[in-house]
């Protein structure tokens, strides 16, 4: 380098307000700034130099608070280029159109990635290191919750309480190898009319059933079955929990990409999230349920008249006409128990 | 003047490069510009969130290095870009901190209730002390013309900001403690006396909140430092209150004339219900477009054109509607886009907020100078901050 190129520019000594005239040349290694009838001389990784930008001004930060500023961004990157600094990567990157296309391209694929794989996973560990004590304990909360505003005890005769309990606890044996059943417990509760014939499974292995279900399909006890059987799917691949846990992480990632946007717009993706994660989780609960049928010898199509009537229940109880219960997924559902084993 | 003397002669040897015509040093109005790109900033901001994503977060310090560069080196004050100075690598360190403390926090709210209050009251103590670091680190790491601004509150200061409005929060956790679902029933003396306590607390806060607020930019405005002029904010609470009252009044008549709408369905045509219930989501996120940006549009204006020191004057000029519409327009299309667009928002934003600035300065600038050097490497404050949302509000 015979002779090293140099810039004209303004120099903050970092003391005064005022902007000094100066030349800057890059020599040996090392930065030079002439100004005035001063000489300062810095290596070069102790200065923070500026990334190239099409916008904006050019700032270089000296290690002694001195600030070298360039108000011509383009003057400062002819003299930089032909100076032999180089741009990093990332600023290459992000200054090349088709790499940031690709970038996207790569992004789009991460949070696909993170959706289908990564997440179930982080999931799944979190929820292998989380004690089943804890899980009781949120379970039996979220009960006393739904007890205080909800539920009230059962009205349903002892004895009709016993039989379900009693039938389905042979359904149960009968459908998992000895030892292998998930710990559940049953509760008949009466609810009120918003709940209707209903039926939920709660962290820990509570299952709620209301009286208006049993009430519902008191001619087809094996339907009953079918549903506590769906509820257990819940509670064997531990779905409330599951969700939680996932909602978590969804809110997290969310809150990466637009959150210091929009503490609201960051909430719509986990909401939108989680309604398809539910809709996986429902189709799983539904599997288990007809598996569990089938190893009892009842046929899967007694639920085809349970969500008959649900259906009807529906239409009476709505005074309004609500579009969002005309559940397209019934008829999904319909066709599933149907099938021959 | 020996300061004209040497005026003079640097003139000569720099040729003219600051040279301002002398008879306008006395008073003179220095504009905010902002040179940013949309296009230019999705650039940065993709390529900062890929790296962000597959690192596990661990690259969000560097990137919002990066953010803050290119935002400050486009905010021309008088035609000199802002300098940022923070370092990411010690970014990264308050960051860890923090981000452990959080997952720890989040953890502890999820699955127990006793430790996340525990935790819940450990933040709430040390978040006026973190908030003040935040604010004295961001402006420590600020230059223009080549001197840090600084931040000078105290401590004690930003408790004393901070605490009356823990005061009506604290009841209102207290009381809904309290009101433990199962334990009371309708028609219970007892219950009807947290009902009101309750509402009684709601109002405390309502009618504190202005005040509040004026408590809190005044500490904040009353600690900006530039070369050696200290900030003071002269804005009498009662105008807080006025802005207060306005947005009461902006959020009581849509409501009301839901109100309104909702009775004339129930008596006239009853489907109408239905498609109001439909509606209402979009009626909700409608307001919080509109309303937010007023409110703060408003609340910039109040607060910077009170922000004064000796020499100093700041002005802010920010049209409240503009800001709204913008505010739904960036809202609308972030949605519309799955989030692509909000680069562009932030620019949109910022160029809008930052162009309504100014500065009005007495005497000559080049005569300003240090008044010491400020050194402050407490990241975690600065990560506080930017993890809860608080910023110098602008």
């Amino acid at each position: 380098m015979s002779v090293a190129p140099r810039l004209q520019l303004e120099y903050f000594d970092g003391r005064s307000a005022r902007p000094q005239r100066a030349e800057i040349q890059l020599q040996d290694g090392q930065l030079q700034l002439a100004c005035g009838l001063l000489n300062h001389q810095y290596p070069l990784g102790s200065v923070r130099w500026p990334e190239r930008q099409r916008h904006g001004q050019r700032q270089a930060l000296l290690p002694d608070g001195g600030v070298l500023s360039c108000a011509d961004a383009a003057r400062w990157d002819d003299w930089a280029r032909a100076s032999g600094l180089r741009d990093s990567l990332t600023v290459r990157w992000m200054q090349n159109w088709r790499l940031v296309g690709t970038a996207l391209a790569m992004l789009l694929a991460v949070l696909l990635m993170a959706w289908r794989w990564s997440l179930p996973l982080a999931t799944e560990a979190t929820l292998r290191w989380l004690p089943p004590a804890l899980e009781q304990q949120i379970g039996s909360q979220a009960l006393a919750q739904l007890e205080s505003h909800w539920l009230r005890p059962s009205e349903l005769p002892p004895a009709e309480q016993d039989a379900l309990r009693q039938r389905f606890a042979t359904l149960v044996a009968q459908a998992h190898p000895p030892g292998q059943a998930p710990a559940y417990q049953l509760h008949f509760r009466a609810a009120s009319a918003a709940l209707g014939p209903n039926a939920f499974a709660l962290p820990g292995g509570a299952i709620v059933l209301t009286d208006a279900l049993v009430q519902l399909m008191r001619d087809r006890p094996d339907a009953v079955l079918g549903v506590l059987a769906h509820e257990l799917g819940h509670v064997r691949q531990r779905h409330g929990l599951r969700l939680a846990v996932q909602a978590s992480l969804v809110s997290a990632l969310a809150g990466l990409v637009v959150g210091d946007f929009s503490a609201l717009l960051a909430g719509m993706p986990a909401l939108l999230t989680q309604q398809a994660y539910s809709r996986d989780f429902e189709r799983e609960a539904d599997a288990e349920a007809r598996r569990c049928l089938l190893a009892a010898g009842i046929s899967p199509r007694v639920m085809l008249d349970f969500f008959e009537r649900l259906a009807q229940q529906r239409q009476h109880a709505a005074s309004l006409p609500i579009a969002f219960s005309s559940h397209p997924a019934d008829t999904e559902r319909k066709r599933f128990f149907s099938e021959p084993p | 003047m020996s300061n004209n003397n040497d005026r003079t002669a640097a003139d000569s040897t720099l040729g003219n490069l600051s040279g301002w015509p002398h008879s306008q040093y006395r008073k003179r109005k220095l504009d905010v510009a902002f040179t940013g790109s949309g296009s230019e900033y999705f650039r940065i901001w993709i390529v900062n969130l890929l790296l962000s994503l597959v690192t596990l977060g661990l690259y969000l310090p560097f990137a919002k290095a990066r953010r803050l560069s290119y935002f400050y080196s486009n905010t021309l004050i008088d035609g000199q870009a802002l300098g940022f100075h923070g370092d990411p690598w010690k970014m990264l360190r308050g960051f860890l901190l923090l981000a452990v403390l959080t997952l720890a926090y989040g953890f502890a709210a999820r699955f127990s209730p006793l430790s996340a209050m525990a935790a819940f009251a450990l933040l709430c103590g040390l978040w006026p002390a973190l908030w003040r670091a935040g604010l004295q680190l961001r402006l420590a790491n600020t230059s223009w013309r080549g001197l840090r601004l600084g931040f000078t509150g105290s401590s004690a200061g930003a408790y004393a900001a901070l605490l009356p409005l823990y005061v009506p929060a604290a009841l209102m956790v207290a009381i809904q403690s309290r009101l433990a679902p199962g334990d009371l029933k309708p028609g219970d003396p007892v219950a009807a006396m947290l009902a009101f306590s309750m509402g009684a607390s709601l109002l405390l806060m309502l009618l504190m909140l202005p005040w509040g607020v004026a408590r809190i930019k005044r500490y904040q405005h009353g600690g900006y430092v530039y070369a050696d002029q200290q900030t003071e904010l002269t804005v009498p609470t009662r105008r807080f209150y006025g802005l207060g009252l306005k947005a009461l009044l902006l959020t009581l008549l849509p409501l009301a004339l839901l109100g309104a709408l909702a009775a004339i369905a129930v008596a006239v045509y009853k489907p109408l219900l239905f498609w109001m219930m439909l509606a209402l989501p979009l009626a909700y996120l409608l307001y919080f477009a509109l309303i937010t940006p007023y409110v703060s549009a408003r609340l910039q204006n109040l607060v910077w054109n009170g922000t004064a020191s000796e020499l100093l004057q700041l002005q802010s000029d920010l049209p409240a509607r503009p800001l709204a519409w913008l505010t739904l327009k960036n809202w609308l299309l972030t949605a519309l886009t799955l989030g692509l667009y909000r680069p562009f928002a932030a620019v949109h934003t910022a160029r809008m907020r930052l162009q309504a600035m100014s500065l009005m300065v007495e005497g000559d600038l080049d005569g300003w100078v240090a008044r010491q050097s400020v050194a402050q490497d407490d990241a975690a404050g600065d990560a506080a901050g930017d993890f809860f949302g608080i910023d110098m509000g602008l």
